[in-house]
């Protein structure tokens, strides 16, 4: 026989007949009962007894607000107790009382079935809301009692990052020195507050969150880049997870603040800087440019074969240290994403043929063949005009840089799927295997034989790289040694 | 004989442009900054002037700016310079740089001796 688990019952209820009858049905299946007459006599014996009430039958016929004011107290100071309802027609006065908190409503003319088919719905309710209580009280016992295990509070206000430990409803449990300094957090304040209410930011707000729910996309984000936050006059990067139970179950979330300010504030520094150098090189070279070229032009007086001669060279000298101070600048661009500066509908074909233009010159000069194809069926493309015409410049010059006297440079531009393909292909020197995959790291060069003549910064390729990936595209090399090299740009054209 | 005003801080860099330009059988007027620039353009009537963006006292854009609003000197045709902004592309013309001072050209420096030369010409054809 299944041995029914007895509850405390307290029949609550004027009418002498309707007791009795509670009275006999309970007593039978082994429940323990008390009764009240009264809505005072009902307060009274709970509390009195307080752990001795589990379930209340209460008549909702007291006159005034009588039974609904008792169920609003109760829910208030004591809502473990369950509360069901008794009246003639379970009408007005029954919605009142579950809108109050009653959990359900018997008629009072029931029969002995409909009474157990309500009562043992209470029951089994009453039974599921106990264990969840306890559930959530260990739940909250597992990291409240971190504040009372002192080597691990010690070794937690000694972490120079801030530190702060939420319980699986995000209320604060546990916090360090340095996370109160940059949050403002004090005991009294914070401990036991949600973290909504002490953090004031929505982004870490919705970490806490996601790391309470396990949500795999906050694992992924951190194991990335871990997110930068502003806080105040901090920038902080911050690192989130949830702490699981020996059992597996996630009791709460830790969040680790490093304040990156000072470093923030040195790549700023170091920007500007050498934003600034670039500008006063860019000056005095633009002078030097013309005044030399203005000698060489005769404008100054003649010129012996050998003055001609030095100064050509003191020309392209020139010329390549104005091409270095360019990429720096770029490069500061790209890194601080200011790539793209201004999204605008462009027509990739015309930048493309202006830039073929504009390159013509060098590429006579060296006796290539600089050959353009474009679709003319090219979809108009949002990109930022400078940025794209940097990634032509940058690659058609270097296919020229290192294609030998006489060669040949073929360019394209088609649509490829969703994207645009800007492909260039030169038969010149090529990259050697072991340096296909580096060319795209700033400041590297190659060093042989044929480079070593040949002036450069390093930077063109890591230039061109961030903004292709500023336009969500992509870049690939292919190259051969003394076949040649082809670069390939995939820019994805937007719905 | 057709005449450039050109407004630049770098005297190094006017100098040579005024022998460039010369040669090429232009006139040439020179300011130093912003607000010497304005009184030479009411003084001299250049048929273009190029201006310098970086200067002290008055820059070029403001110049720009005031000389456009200026119903003496609106006419006159203004190529902005500048080692600013433009890094990419040295020929590029900024459309909204000119929209929001109504020059009529930008060069971007370091510019080749033929290049300026060509954008002058484009403003006043040939020098005599």
């Amino acid at each position: 026989m299944l041995i029914k688990p007895s509850m405390n019952i307290l029949v609550v209820e004027s009418d002498i007949g309707i007791m009795q009858t509670c009275r006999e049905l309970l007593l039978d299946e082994g429940h323990r009962i008390r009764t009240a007459e009264s809505v005072e006599e009902a307060l009274g014996i709970i509390q009195k007894h307080p752990a001795d009430v589990d379930i209340m039958l209460l008549s909702l016929e007291f006159p005034g607000r009588g039974g609904r004011a008792l169920i609003e107290t109760l829910q208030r100071a004591r809502p473990e107790i369950l509360i069901m309802g008794m009246s003639a027609d379970c009408g007005e006065e029954a919605l009142e009382a579950m809108r109050a908190g009653a959990y359900d409503c018997i008629r009072k003319s029931f029969t002995p079935d409909r009474f157990w088919m309500k009562l043992n719905r209470a029951i089994e309710a009453f039974r599921l809301r106990r264990q969840l209580g306890v559930l959530t009280r260990q739940r909250q016992a597992s990291l409240s009692t971190i504040r009372h295990d002192h080597n691990l509070l010690a070794i937690i206000q000694s972490i120079t990052d801030g530190v702060v430990v939420t319980d699986w409803q995000t209320n604060i449990v546990l916090f360090n020195e340095k996370a109160a300094r940059l949050f403002d957090l004090t005991e009294e304040k914070s401990i036991g507050h949600p973290v909504s209410m002490c953090l004031a930011s929505d982004e870490l707000l919705s970490f806490f969150m996601r790391a309470i729910k396990s949500d795999p996309s906050l694992a992924t984000l951190m194991a990335g880049e871990e997110p930068i936050v502003k806080v105040r006059d901090k920038t902080l990067r911050v690192h989130l997870d949830s702490v699981t139970s020996e059992t597996g179950t996630v009791i709460g979330a830790v969040a680790v603040f490093h304040d990156v300010s000072k470093v923030k504030a040195m790549d700023k520094l170091r920007s500007d800087f050498l934003s600034m150098v670039s500008h006063e090189l860019k000056a005095p070279l633009s002078s030097l440019l013309m005044q030399i070229s203005v000698i060489l032009d005769g404008l100054a007086g003649e010129l012996t074969e050998k003055q001609r001669d030095l100064l050509s060279k003191a020309k392209e000298k020139t010329k390549g240290m104005i091409t270095l101070v360019n990429d720096l600048l770029d490069y500061r661009r790209v890194e601080e994403g200011k790539s793209i500066q201004k999204i605008e509908s462009l027509d990739l074909g015309e930048i493309l043929d202006r830039t073929a233009e504009l390159m013509r010159l060098s590429a006579e000069e060296k006796e290539i063949k600089v050959t353009c194809d474009t679709s003319h069926d090219l979809p108009s493309f949002s990109g930022d005009r400078g940025g794209i015409e940097a990634i032509f410049v940058n690659l058609i010059s270097n296919a020229i840089k290192y294609t030998p006297k006489g060669g040949n440079v073929q360019v394209s531009l088609h649509k490829a799927g969703k994207d645009i393909r800007f492909k260039v292909v030169d038969d010149g020197i090529g990259i050697p295997k072991e340096d296909v995959g580096r060319i795209f790291e700033k400041f590297y060069r190659i060093k042989t034989e044929q480079t070593k003549s040949i002036s450069g910064s390093g930077l063109g390729l890591s230039i061109v790289k961030g903004i292709v990936e500023a336009h969500n595209g992509s870049i690939h090399v292919e190259s051969e040694v003394g076949k040649g090299t082809t670069a390939i740009v995939s820019l994805p054209v937007e719905e | 004989m057709k005449k450039v005003l050109l407004v630049d801080d770098d005297v190094d860099f006017c100098e040579a442009v005024q022998l460039l330009l010369e040669a090429k059988g232009y006139q040439v007027v020179l300011a130093h900054n912003g607000k010497e620039g304005l009184d030479q353009a009411r003084a001299e009537k250049p048929g273009l002037v190029i201006l310098d963006v970086m200067m002290p006292e008055l820059n070029g854009y403001d110049a720009c700016v005031v000389m456009k609003a200026d119903e003496t000197l609106k006419k006159i045709p203004v190529i902005l310079l500048t080692a600013v902004d433009q890094s990419v592309f040295k020929t590029t013309y900024t459309p909204h740089m000119g929209l929001m001072t109504e020059a009529d050209d930008y060069i971007a420096k370091p510019v080749e001796p033929e290049e300026l030369v060509k954008r002058v010409e484009n403003f006043l054809g040939k020098g005599s």
